[in-house]
């Protein structure tokens, strides 16, 4: 009898850590770019973007808390002229055969009211990984209405220097500050 | 005032023509004519190659990425090369050869990862014969300083310019820094028609620093791997037959000659895959 308490006690312990954990989502590669901006000699700002990126978030909006953990492929980066995009995979800036991917792993969201506002986490970038704070600046869960699924979107943005990250060449022509702005769409699982 | 000029100071030093070609000849003019009477002007080339680097990427030593890899691997080749050529052996060469083609293994360690088996058995047969032929080539060379300086030069600014219409300006300006070397090492016999001494120290730093270089490019930008088979041909071209009596500004221009059409060849192949570098 006493068992059988233990073990019926030990379930009901239980089933508050397993909601803690919160509701999981898959990024949609559809809907979820990473791009990036920055000066070029101070005459434009180039923009560019990843067209591949994938993820997992989970959220847990009792606990207030929950992670993100995205991986971006350096090889599908993108400006729109392919001369460029092939001088950007190069060992000058993104070395996409040494580093084919480019990861963020959250440590903790930051909620205000129900919505999350921001995410602390690492950036891995060129084998140097950094603290990055994304600042998110739209979020919205319900239902989509053409796949009826329920799911997450967000828009979040970061500041960078890719000196940091042993991305030199051409500086201080080819800007240093990077900005890096994320689109995702997540199903949840 | 002072402000401004060291604006402009910076802005200089952050020119890539400065960088890559400017201060390596320089440096290595300096060098090859200060150690002249040490008899260590061949650690001219390397002390080029330190400056472009240094200027480039600051000598790093945080991640050892390939071109991390190449650099230190060329920046320490003249200690083996300098500690080896007291040996004075004949299995010397053939050591530096294989140690050229391990290197050129470990550099590219990283990028071999993401490769499927085959490929990696294939990328590190192939960078290592590569390497590894260069090192022993150019080390034959040793002995005629006038040889080994037109093959540098070739070697050098083929290997430059090759990687640089390959789409990578890190690596271009890493073998221009070396062409650049080379030339001015052989400025200095043209003009004054003596000889410079040369050694290990010379050849060895030359040889693996564009071999690695030019493996680095194949792998991560869009120099084509046949482009290497032209590079690979410039020691043995800088060994043709020209009378060694005759004046040395003759000597360099015949070998040079030779030596740039092999550098031609590798570039214009890089330039029908790759097209022109982008700006």
């Amino acid at each position: 009898m006493l068992k059988r308490n233990a073990l019926a006690f030990l379930l009901a312990a239980s089933l508050p850590l397993a909601a803690h954990a919160g509701d999981s989502y898959t990024a949609d590669p559809a809907h979820t770019y990473a791009h990036f901006t920055l000066s070029h000699f101070g005459f434009s700002t180039m923009h560019g973007r990843f067209d591949k990126t994938s993820g997992k978030v989970t959220l847990d909006h009792a606990a207030k808390n929950g992670s993100v953990d995205i991986a971006i492929e350096s090889a599908s980066v993108s400006t729109g002229f392919a001369k460029r995009d092939e001088h950007l995979k190069s060992p000058d800036f993104f070395n996409a055969a040494e580093f084919p991917s480019i990861t963020y792993k959250s440590s903790s969201i930051k909620f205000k009211g129900d919505t999350p506002v921001s995410v602390e986490g690492n950036l891995a970038l060129l084998g140097v990984t950094k603290p990055v704070t994304l600042t998110i600046t739209e979020f919205k869960c319900g239902d989509n209405p053409m796949s009826k699924k329920p799911e997450c979107g967000a828009a979040a943005t970061a500041q960078i220097k890719r000196s940091d990250f042993g991305m030199k060449s051409f500086l201080p022509g080819v800007g240093d500050d990077i900005k890096l702005e994320f689109e995702i769409e997540a199903y949840k699982d | 005032m002072g402000h401004l000029q060291e604006d402009k100071l910076h802005e200089l030093l952050h020119h890539p023509a400065v960088q890559g070609g400017l201060v390596p000849f320089v440096v290595a003019l300096i060098t090859a004519e200060l150690l002249q009477r040490l008899r260590l002007s061949d650690l001219a080339v390397v002390a080029a190659f330190a400056a472009t680097a240094y200027l480039v990427s600051g000598l790093p030593f945080d991640t050892l990425t390939a071109s991390h890899r190449l650099l230190w691997l060329g920046l320490l080749s003249p200690l083996v090369a300098i500690s080896l050529g007291l040996l004075n052996a004949a299995w010397v060469r053939p050591l530096l050869a294989a140690a050229g083609g391990a290197a050129a293994i470990w550099m590219a360690e990283h990028i071999l990862q993401h490769q499927v088996p085959a490929a990696v058995f294939l990328w590190s047969a192939g960078i290592a014969l590569y390497v590894g032929w260069l090192v022993f080539w150019m080390d034959e060379l040793q002995y005629s300083p006038v040889r080994a300086a037109s093959a540098g030069l070739a070697l050098g600014l083929g290997t430059g310019l090759s990687a640089l219409f390959g789409a990578s300006a890190l690596l271009g300006m890493y073998g221009l820094s070396l062409g650049a070397a080379a030339g001015a090492y052989l400025l200095i016999q043209m003009l004054t028609n003596n000889r410079l001494p040369c050694g290990h120290s010379f050849t060895l730093p030359l040889a693996l620093i564009a071999g690695l270089i030019g493996c680095l490019a194949v792998l991560t930008a869009r120099l084509p791997w046949y482009a290497l088979i032209a590079l690979a041909a410039i020691p043995p071209v800088a060994r043709i037959p020209v009378s060694e009596k005759s004046v040395l500004w003759l000597q360099s221009i015949l070998l040079s000659a030779a030596t740039l059409f092999c550098a031609a060849v590798a570039v214009y192949l890089t330039w029908r895959v790759a097209g022109m570098p982008p700006l």
